[in-house]
């Protein structure tokens, strides 16, 4: 890599924020308040995750204590899924998101990258069908799609559950914005160096979009890990049954118990924020401006 | 839209290839020769199927079921796009009773009308009738349901209301139970009545029913709205009422209801049988089960119905598959086994009869006389849903209605609205 | 003026640490083969896209010319669907209520990504902590996030419990017409915000800190850094977060179908709840088809506006 790519750390003191309107302990209240406003009604959800399911609504009205705590927590809700098909079916559903995220990733980070790096004739025109694609509600065609899938032979498969998550317009979009924004300069002296389109895409784009490729992992990654409808419409053997489906698996036609359907809600909620959280980290001050620095 | 296909094919036969290994072609695997595999879609927890299944293969060594879960609130759609497009992967499936005739005008359903005699001997009248559409029989009913009063014992006595008893012959009237109500209220009970189900048509029907309002279709054909005659306006003008004076909570649905007669927030409620084994372990107070009420001077009506199990016509195992529902339904040690795991009532009239004490014992002593109540109700009261090709049609818009007007929409005005809309959805049936 | 010539241009550092390009040289967009190598590029999403999204589209376009009935069988009737819908009042509702309800929720929701995205990328305790809280909803099973919305709705629920505690008068919320869409509002905001939020974090923390380092020594405030140098240079993320809101609102349906079915009064009745309870729970596949190309028709101006009015100088 040419030496002007190296990040040149800034001395520290002209990092700090210079914006004083709202100083530091002004922000961090701000943000904490809004931060545990927005966690509200979750929280709610884990403390009765951690109740037997017939006292869920005995603590409403009017608000008291216990209505978001319970000094006595028990993980009974937690122990009855065992006996159903959520843990298989957390597996299937991280399996069928894992690889969707790394072939979409892999087709869609391409895909903007062709848009973005190139100039050609009728450039504008496959953008408009990329956006056009992601116009069409998914749930609306995916009874016309299903019937090719079953032409196909792919119901009750890993791979028939996979196929519709690939191709996502919106993570294109997502990714084409930002890269649209890296400097040309820095491409320029990339090719200078001797980087050839594949080059310059590895080497250059994809590591100064880390945030942008999050994003779009994750875009990627919720498509599949939410999806409802379609895995119904594919047939879910119990080989092949998904999380979303199986949580509803858990509302009987006659009662739902809402302490077990709140714990599985939990454990479902779990595997994206440890995602979340994980890749915090990387919604840094991004290398392609540090960079120039 | 045939060549739109082909450029498919090639694209994805392309990445097929690549992914072969992931894709296992679905078999049935079945002889066609009354073994194998049998492939069984409901949507029930796999536990409550369980027991059938094991009699079942016990019995016939030689047949496999395979049970797969769809859930409920998805069922009927996702039934109804699989069947269309012959999915040979399900064999036997659940019935929605009322949907029974739009699933056999398809041509969804295997006929069974041989097996007529038999299914008539072993269950209800009205049972038996609810699998009957142009002529043939489609399916076997194999669960049955009604609705009883629940009352709250102690919210009753706070206000110095005698409560009701499970004697039909002492029936109480809708006007008895909502001045009842208020006056639980009045004695420091939040709510006075909660319909379990309270924007759903199984549950209101009986109200219209009561006051000779009948089921809302009408003809021979089955295919004309009648919801906006007297005894509908009037059914639906008391029912809006109850939410109106606060005698009903407004905006608790889905399956919150139950929940608000557990934490003693309710004085009467009106639920099914499932209920009962519900209420014995969750309710701390005394409560009683009574007969579903009528309106002063109508008719005794109660809800019924529940499910039939039917075979795919594009199934390629069908002999096995009726080995399966005809034990499920037509044998009574078999029938028992279905509702082993739950609290529903067996339709087969000797697992019932055998079912019911098993029921009440369950309930313990706020639960005396459910029995009894449970085959009077079954046996004298009980109105079956329609039996329209339209029924979906014509449920989905009434719900809608129910819902608006539980909110507070003028019944007869919104009633005449729902007639609009099911025609409408009617005028692409034919 | 968001292009990143101007952006590198007006960084004196920048300048001093590039390379000039011979002026001789072709610029990275004019090279020999571009279309080659891009169409190399985008094969793949290209196929994807088409066999996954634009085929099937192709067959509902196509079903919706035709009627299939339960006991008639199937006839071409060119646009009988799309003049029957138009004739009905129910469609007529349910394309107001998503017009109104994209007209008010897109704005609102981008607004406040936005000022919640300057919020958190301001340095301040925890602020990585609270973002997560803030993106966590999207995170939420829908099926679920409806289950506690609904408690939160109920007359006794926790919503009411809150206005109680401040004195307020208790709300109808899901159970009036004219709160329902409202309510739905802010439920699809608690779900969506954060996420949006997380893109304008990243095109927040793209902008080089030395333009605010620049202004703040020519005394410029808070409030005039946040309209001069954010807003402008985020311009490109924020356009993609308004497009994609607003596609994804309009595909929303999932709330409206487990908390009001569209009631009271037709009031939350979103086209995208219409289309699922027409081909799932009705199974009147022609004349649902026939909406969702409608929808699209009505997405793709709304976007090609928002497209015309967002383009950058450039």
């Amino acid at each position: 890599m040419t030496a002007s790519l190296a990040p040149s750390q800034a001395p520290a003191g002209r990092r700090r924020s210079t914006r004083r309107r709202l100083g530091p302990v002004g922000t961090s209240v701000l943000g904490a308040v809004i931060g545990l406003a927005f966690l509200i009604p979750l929280w709610w959800t884990v403390v009765n995750s951690l109740r037997p399911g017939d006292e869920t609504f005995r603590y409403l009205n009017p608000l008291e204590w216990r209505t978001f705590f319970t000094l006595t927590p028990t993980l009974d809700n937690y122990f009855a899924l065992l006996d159903t098909d959520l843990g298989r079916a957390i597996l299937n559903s991280l399996f069928i998101s894992l690889v969707t995220v790394v072939v979409g990733l892999a087709i869609c980070a391409t895909a903007a990258y062709g848009l973005s790096a190139f100039k050609f004739r009728g450039q504008g025109l496959l953008f408009s069908v990329i956006i056009l694609s992601f116009l069409i509600p998914f749930d609306a065609i995916a009874i016309p799609l299903a019937d090719m899938f079953r032409d196909w032979n792919l119901q009750n498969t890993f791979f028939g559950l996979i196929l519709p998550g690939l191709g996502n317009g919106m993570a294109i979009f997502l990714l084409r914005t930002f890269f649209l924004a890296i400097p040309e300069e820095l491409v320029e002296a990339a090719r200078l160096d001797g980087l050839g389109p594949w080059g310059v895409f590895r080497r250059i784009y994809l590591p100064l979009s880390v945030p942008a490729l999050i994003g779009a992992g994750l875009m990627l990654f919720l498509f599949q890990w939410q999806a409802y409808v379609w895995p119904l419409l594919m047939g879910t053997d119990r080989d092949h049954v998904v999380g979303p489906v199986a949580l509803s698996n858990l509302q009987g036609q006659f009662a739902v118990d809402y302490g077990v359907l709140f714990a599985a809600s939990v454990i479902l909620i779990l595997i994206p924020l440890a995602i979340i959280i994980g890749f915090q980290r990387y919604f840094i001050q991004s290398v392609s401006t540090t960079g120039l620095k | 839209m045939k060549r739109s296909r082909a450029l498919l094919l090639a694209g994805v036969a392309a990445s097929a290839v690549l992914l072969a290994g992931c894709s296992a072609p679905a078999d049935s695997g079945s002889a066609g020769d009354g073994s194998g595999t049998v492939r069984f879609l409901g949507p029930e927890d796999p536990a409550t199927f369980a027991p059938v299944i094991e009699a079942f293969e016990a019995e016939h060594p030689e047949i496999t079921i395979d049970y797969t879960q769809v859930p409920f609130d998805q069922y009927s759609s996702t039934l109804q796009q699989r069947l269309g497009a012959k999915d040979d992967t399900i064999d036997v499936y659940a019935v929605d009773q009322p949907n029974l005739s739009q699933l056999a005008a398809q041509g969804f359903l295997e006929d069974l009308s041989d097996l007529s005699d038999e299914a008539k001997a072993a269950t209800s009248s009205a049972q038996f009738e609810i699998n009957q559409y142009d002529g043939k029989m489609w399916a076997l009913s194999v669960w049955n349901s009604t609705q009883m009063l629940f009352f709250n014992r102690d919210a009753l006595a706070a206000a110095g209301v005698e409560a009701p008893t499970a004697d039909p012959a002492a029936r109480w009237t809708w006007e008895q139970t909502a001045d009842a109500g208020r006056a639980a209220q009045a004695a420091g009970t939040q709510y006075g009545l909660l319909l379990e189900q309270v924007e759903a048509y199984y549950q209101l029907q009986p109200l219209a029913e009561s006051l000779g309002g009948g089921s809302g279709i009408i003809g021979d054909d089955m295919l004309t709205v009648d919801v906006t005659n007297d005894g509908w306006v009037k059914a639906m003008d008391w029912y809006g009422d109850t939410f109106e004076s606060g005698l009903s909570p407004r905006g608790v649905g889905g399956f919150q209801t139950a929940p608000v007669f557990i934490d003693g927030n309710v004085a009467f409620f009106v639920g099914g049988p499932w209920d009962v084994g519900r209420f014995a372990s969750d309710a701390s107070f005394d409560w009683g089960v009574a007969p579903m009420p009528y309106f002063e001077g109508g008719e005794v009506a109660t809800p019924t119905g529940s499910w039939s199990w039917g075979v795919n016509t594009a199934s390629k195992n069908k002999d096995a598959a009726r080995e399966f529902i005809e034990f499920a339904a037509l044998d009574p040690a078999g029938a028992l086994t279905t509702t082993e795991a739950t609290t529903i009532i067996p339709s087969n009239s000797e697992a019932a009869a055998t079912y019911l004490p098993g029921l009440e014992e369950l309930g313990g002593e706020h639960a005396a006389g459910v029995a009894d109540l449970i085959t009077y109700e079954i046996e004298e009261t009980a109105v079956p849903r329609p039996v329209s090709v339209g029924y979906v049609q014509f449920e989905s818009a009434m719900n809608t209605a129910f819902a608006d007007i539980r909110n507070g929409s003028d019944p007869a005005a919104r009633l005449e609205q729902a007639t609009t809309q099911i025609q409408d959805a009617w005028k692409k049936l034919r | 003026m968001t292009t990143p010539t101007t952006r590198a241009g007006a960084d004196p550092r920048a300048r001093r640490a590039v390379r000039p390009a011979p002026p001789a040289r072709p610029t990275r967009r004019g090279r020999r083969h571009p279309a080659l190598i891009a169409l190399a590029f985008l094969a793949p999403a290209l196929v994807a896209l088409l066999v996954l999204r634009l085929a099937p589209a192709a067959v509902a376009l196509w079903d919706s010319l035709f009627r299939t009935s339960l006991l008639g069988g199937t006839q071409f009737v060119a646009l009988g669907n799309y003049l029957e819908l138009f004739g009905n009042p129910d469609f007529q509702n349910a394309l107001l209520v998503t017009v109104v309800f994209t007209i008010l929720i897109n704005p609102l929701q981008v607004a406040t990504a936005f000022l919640l995205a300057v919020l958190y990328t301001r340095k301040a305790a925890g602020s990585k902590i609270w973002r997560s809280l803030v993106i966590l909803p999207i995170a939420v099973p829908p099926a679920v996030s409806a289950v506690i919305w609904s408690v939160i709705y109920r007359p006794d629920g926790l919503a009411n419990g809150f206005l109680e505690l401040f004195g307020l008068p208790a709300q109808p919320f899901l159970t009036s017409p004219q709160q329902a869409l409202a309510s739905i509002m802010v439920l699809l905001s608690w779900i969506g915000v954060g996420y949006w939020m997380m893109f304008l974090i990243a095109g927040i923390n793209d902008i080089p800190r030395s333009y605010y380092e620049a202004a703040s020594l020519d005394g410029a405030s808070w409030w005039r850094q946040l309209w001069t140098i954010t807003f402008p240079l985020v311009r490109r993320p924020l356009a993609f977060v308004l497009v994609a809101d607003t596609v994804s609102n309009l595909l929303v349906f999932a709330p409206v179908q487990i908390l009001t079915k569209g009631g009271p009064e037709g009031s939350t009745n979103l086209l995208m709840y219409d289309i699922f309870t027409r081909a799932y729970t009705l199974g009147d596949l022609n004349t649902a088809q026939a909406e969702v190309v409608i929808l699209v028709l009505i997405t793709l101006v709304i976007v090609a506006l928002q497209f015309r009015l967002l383009r950058t100088e450039d």
